[in-house]
Parts: C-alpha cells; sequence; structure tokens
C-alpha cells in the first residue's frame, strides 16, 4: 500500500479510536492495538508501541482536562504512580524479552485475554456515587490522602479518606504491568484499585486514573521507544488521530452517555480480542 | 486520624495543594501536547514528500529512527535535517511531557514541606529516568 494512503488510514483509525476510547472512557489503544495488527500485520511490539504513544496523547488531552478542574487527586495519583511505574517498566521488557524469544504469539494471546478481561470489569462498574464508611489505614493518615469537592450534580460539598492502600498499590502495580507489556492503559483495573480499595468517588476515581495514565504509559513507552519499538511512521499518525478524536469526543458530542458508548463499544472488544488470540494461535 | 481539611465551595480536591499546582500541570500537558504534536504533522508531511515511493510494507517492521535513539546520532540527524529524527524529538516530547509534570509535583510537594509525598514523586520520576536512559538500551 502506498506509505501516504496508509498514513491517512492511520490517522482515521486513530480518530475514530481516540472518539470511541474518549466517548466509552476504556482509551484509544483497545482498538488501535488490535487493528495494528490484524489489519496491517504490524508486529506485536510495535503495535503496542505506537499504543502507548496514543494512550500519552489522549491522557495529555483529558487528563489536562481533568487536572484544571481540579477533579484529578494529585496527591493519591502520585502516591499510586510508585506502583504502576515499576508495573509498567518490568511489563515492557517482558514484552521486549518475549519478542527476543520469538514469543510474538504468546504476547498476542495474552492481549486477548487482556482484552476479554476488561469486558466484564467495564459492565460490572459500581453505580455508587459517593462510598460510605472508608476508613483510611495508617499510610493513608500519613500522607494525608484526602481531600474535597464540590459536587455539582448534587450540589453540595464532598469530603472522602482514601482506605486500604496495600491492596490498592498491588492492584496498580498488575494494572502498569499489563499496560506496559500490552500498551493499553488499563484504566478499568486502575478505577477497580481507586473505587474498591480506596473508596473514592466515581468521578474522583475516573479523573485520577485519566491522571495517572500519561506516567505508567511514559514508563512503558521509555523503554519500548529505547529498545527500537516505537515507529514513529506508525506512531505519529495514530497519535494525532486519536488526539483529535479524545478533544472532539470530550468538546462536541458530551451530550453522549459515557455507559451507553461503553455497552456499544464492548462487542467490537469482544470481536478484537478474539481475533488477537486467533491470530497468535496461528488460527485463520 | 487527619484534621478534615474544610469543604471548599468550588472543585479542587485537596486544598493543601496550592491552585498555582492545577494550572502549572495543566500547562505543562497542553504545551508538551501540543508542541510534540505540531513537530510529529510537520516531520511526518515533509516524511511523506521525501518518500514518495515508499510503501506500507517497506515501513512495518523497519523502524527509520533506530540510529538516532542515541543523543550524538540524535544530534546530528538534526543538524543535517534528517527528518526521521525530528519525528524522534516529537515522541521524545510525548515520552517526557509526564515526567515534568511529575517533576512539578516535586516541587510544591517539597516547596509545602511534605517531605514524604517529595520523596514519592522523585522516587517515581528517577524510576522513569531509568527506565528511558538505562533499562530500555540495556534489554534492547
Amino acid at each position: 500500500m502506498d506509505l501516504a494512503l496508509f498514513v491517512l488510514l492511520l490517522v482515521l483509525i486513530g480518530v475514530v479510536a481516540g472518539l470511541v476510547g474518549s466517548l466509552s472512557g476504556l482509551g484509544g489503544a483497545l482498538v488501535v492495538i488490535p487493528v495494528l495488527v490484524i489489519a496491517f500485520n504490524v508486529p506485536f511490539p510495535e503495535a503496542a508501541g505506537a499504543g502507548l504513544i496514543t494512550i500519552l496523547a489522549t491522557s495529555s488531552t483529558t487528563g489536562a482536562a481533568y487536572v484544571r478542574d481540579r477533579l484529578s487527586d494529585l496527591r493519591i495519583g502520585m502516591f499510586l504512580e510508585i506502583a504502576t511505574v515499576p508495573g509498567a517498566l518490568l511489563g515492557a521488557s517482558a514484552t521486549v524479552f518475549l519478542t527476543h524469544a520469538d514469543l510474538n504469539s504468546a504476547l498476542l494471546i495474552g492481549l486477548g485475554f487482556v482484552l476479554l478481561a476488561i469486558v466484564p470489569g467495564s459492565i460490572a462498574r459500581r453505580q455508587i456515587e459517593l462510598p460510605v464508611g472508608v476508613v483510611p489505614d495508617a499510610r493513608s493518615r500519613r500522607l494525608g490522602l484526602s481531600g474535597d469537592y464540590h459536587d455539582v450534580a448534587l450540589d453540595r460539598g464532598v469530603h472522602y479518606d482514601a482506605g486500604s492502600t496495600s491492596p490498592a498499590l498491588g492492584v496498580m502495580f498488575g494494572a502498569g504491568l499489563v499496560s506496559g507489556m500490552f500498551g493499553i492503559g488499563a484504566g478499568v483495573f486502575k478505577v477497580l484499585a481507586l473505587e474498591r480499595y480506596l473508596g473514592l468517588p466515581m468521578k474522583i476515581s475516573t479523573a485520577t486514573s485519566n491522571f495517572m495514565m500519561g506516567v505508567t504509559a511514559a514508563a512503558g513507552a521509555g523503554i519500548l521507544f529505547s529498545a527500537g519499538y516505537v515507529n514513529p511512521v506508525l506512531a505519529a499518525p495514530t497519535a494525532l488521530g486519536t488526539a483529535a478524536g479524545a478533544y472532539l469526543g470530550a468538546r462536541v458530542l458530551p451530550g453522549l452517555r459515557n455507559r451507553t458508548v461503553r455497552l456499544l463499544f464492548l462487542p467490537v472488544v469482544v470481536v478484537l480480542a478474539v481475533e488477537v488470540i486467533l491470530r497468535g494461535l496461528g488460527l485463520p | 486520624m487527619t484534621p478534615r481539611p474544610p469543604t471548599v465551595a468550588s472543585p479542587g480536591v485537596d486544598v493543601r495543594l496550592p491552585l498555582a499546582a492545577y494550572s502549572r500541570m495543566t500547562f505543562v500537558l497542553r504545551a508538551g501536547l501540543v508542541s510534540s504534536l505540531t513537530i510529529l504533522a510537520v516531520a511526518l508531511g515533509f516524511y511523506l514528500v521525501q518518500q514518495p515511493s515508499m510503501t506500507s510494507e517497506g515501513t512495518i517492521g523497519s523502524n527509520p529512527a533506530l540510529q538516532y535513539l542515541n543523543l550524538n546520532g540524535l544530534w546530528a540527524g538534526l543538524v543535517t535535517g534528517a527528518v526521521p529524527a525530528y519525528l524522534t524529538v516529537g515522541l521524545l516530547v510525548l515520552v517526557a511531557t509526564p515526567l515534568v509534570r511529575v517533576l512539578s509535583g516535586f516541587y510544591y510537594f517539597r516547596r509545602g514541606g511534605e517531605r514524604a509525598m517529595a520523596g514519592v514523586t522523585i522516587t517515581v520520576f528517577a524510576l522513569l529516568l531509568v527506565g528511558l536512559l538505562l533499562v530500555g538500551p540495556l534489554v534492547r
């Protein structure tokens, strides 16, 4: 295929991925990586590298808006990055080692199962806006992991404390590992840790997860970049497209319900996951 | 138990951090994104003009930026006007943006006398640098 046409296609895929990813809250890399592998036969580590670059672009777009609106808890986000970053470093290193060992098929099968694991987590997301009875542990109290915000929908100030930090750090390490290894944002796992273990309100969890996404992706992208697996001719157009798509999703279509888009988008993720697993198994 | 900070009337989850921390980080993220995407868009346009006969098959699996992954190679590429070197710079700016954000977090925690959180942020920054400068080239 002509390179200019290929680049144009990548930009368009990026726009769609960024738009759907931002509207569903699942991120654009979930679409970009499987499409690169399935449609264009891109080797897995290069697809993962492009995926991490798209996350960097989208997280800077949406993350900046959450920080501007002061909905991201900077303190909790930066505290948890101490777990996601080593996880991402380990995950990206594992991808490089597995590629050198000619185990790309194992990575593809792994990616497929991670994509499938995201589906139930996305559907069964907790519906409680404000958690009650959260007891902060000693570390949470020592670091002052608590905050206040004005909830516009409830029209009142809300105070929250972060609960159990140890299991949250464990889940965050796992989220970082998955992110670095497969090039995805792993936001579902991060939100799980923030909501279930720290007991943060839904809005703060979403905003803080987005805030952390860029640093986690930078850790994984740094490894793949210096190992030579971030091809700029693949990564640049997808990054440009997803940033534009994420911007459109945030600005032009704010009326669409996040959950509705997510439920429409999840069957596509399932199909892509099955395709990736079949590709990994060497089946048509 | 930590004394409860007063509930703020406007959005702002952490009253111990100055508002400047939020605005500075927003600026860092936006400036990094805009500058990196501008460099990438312009360099990609030049790359397409310079490679009229290149195909997607020739691009996939052959990274044109490989020789620019060290400082000497990158500098030489920039001086000679090699387009892949500029694409590499665009990607580097995008990767470096969260690092600068972490560093600004360290600045505000240190200024506020929060030694534990300052220690956490500088550790994260060090880990990111180690990944980019040591682990990546080591596993290459």
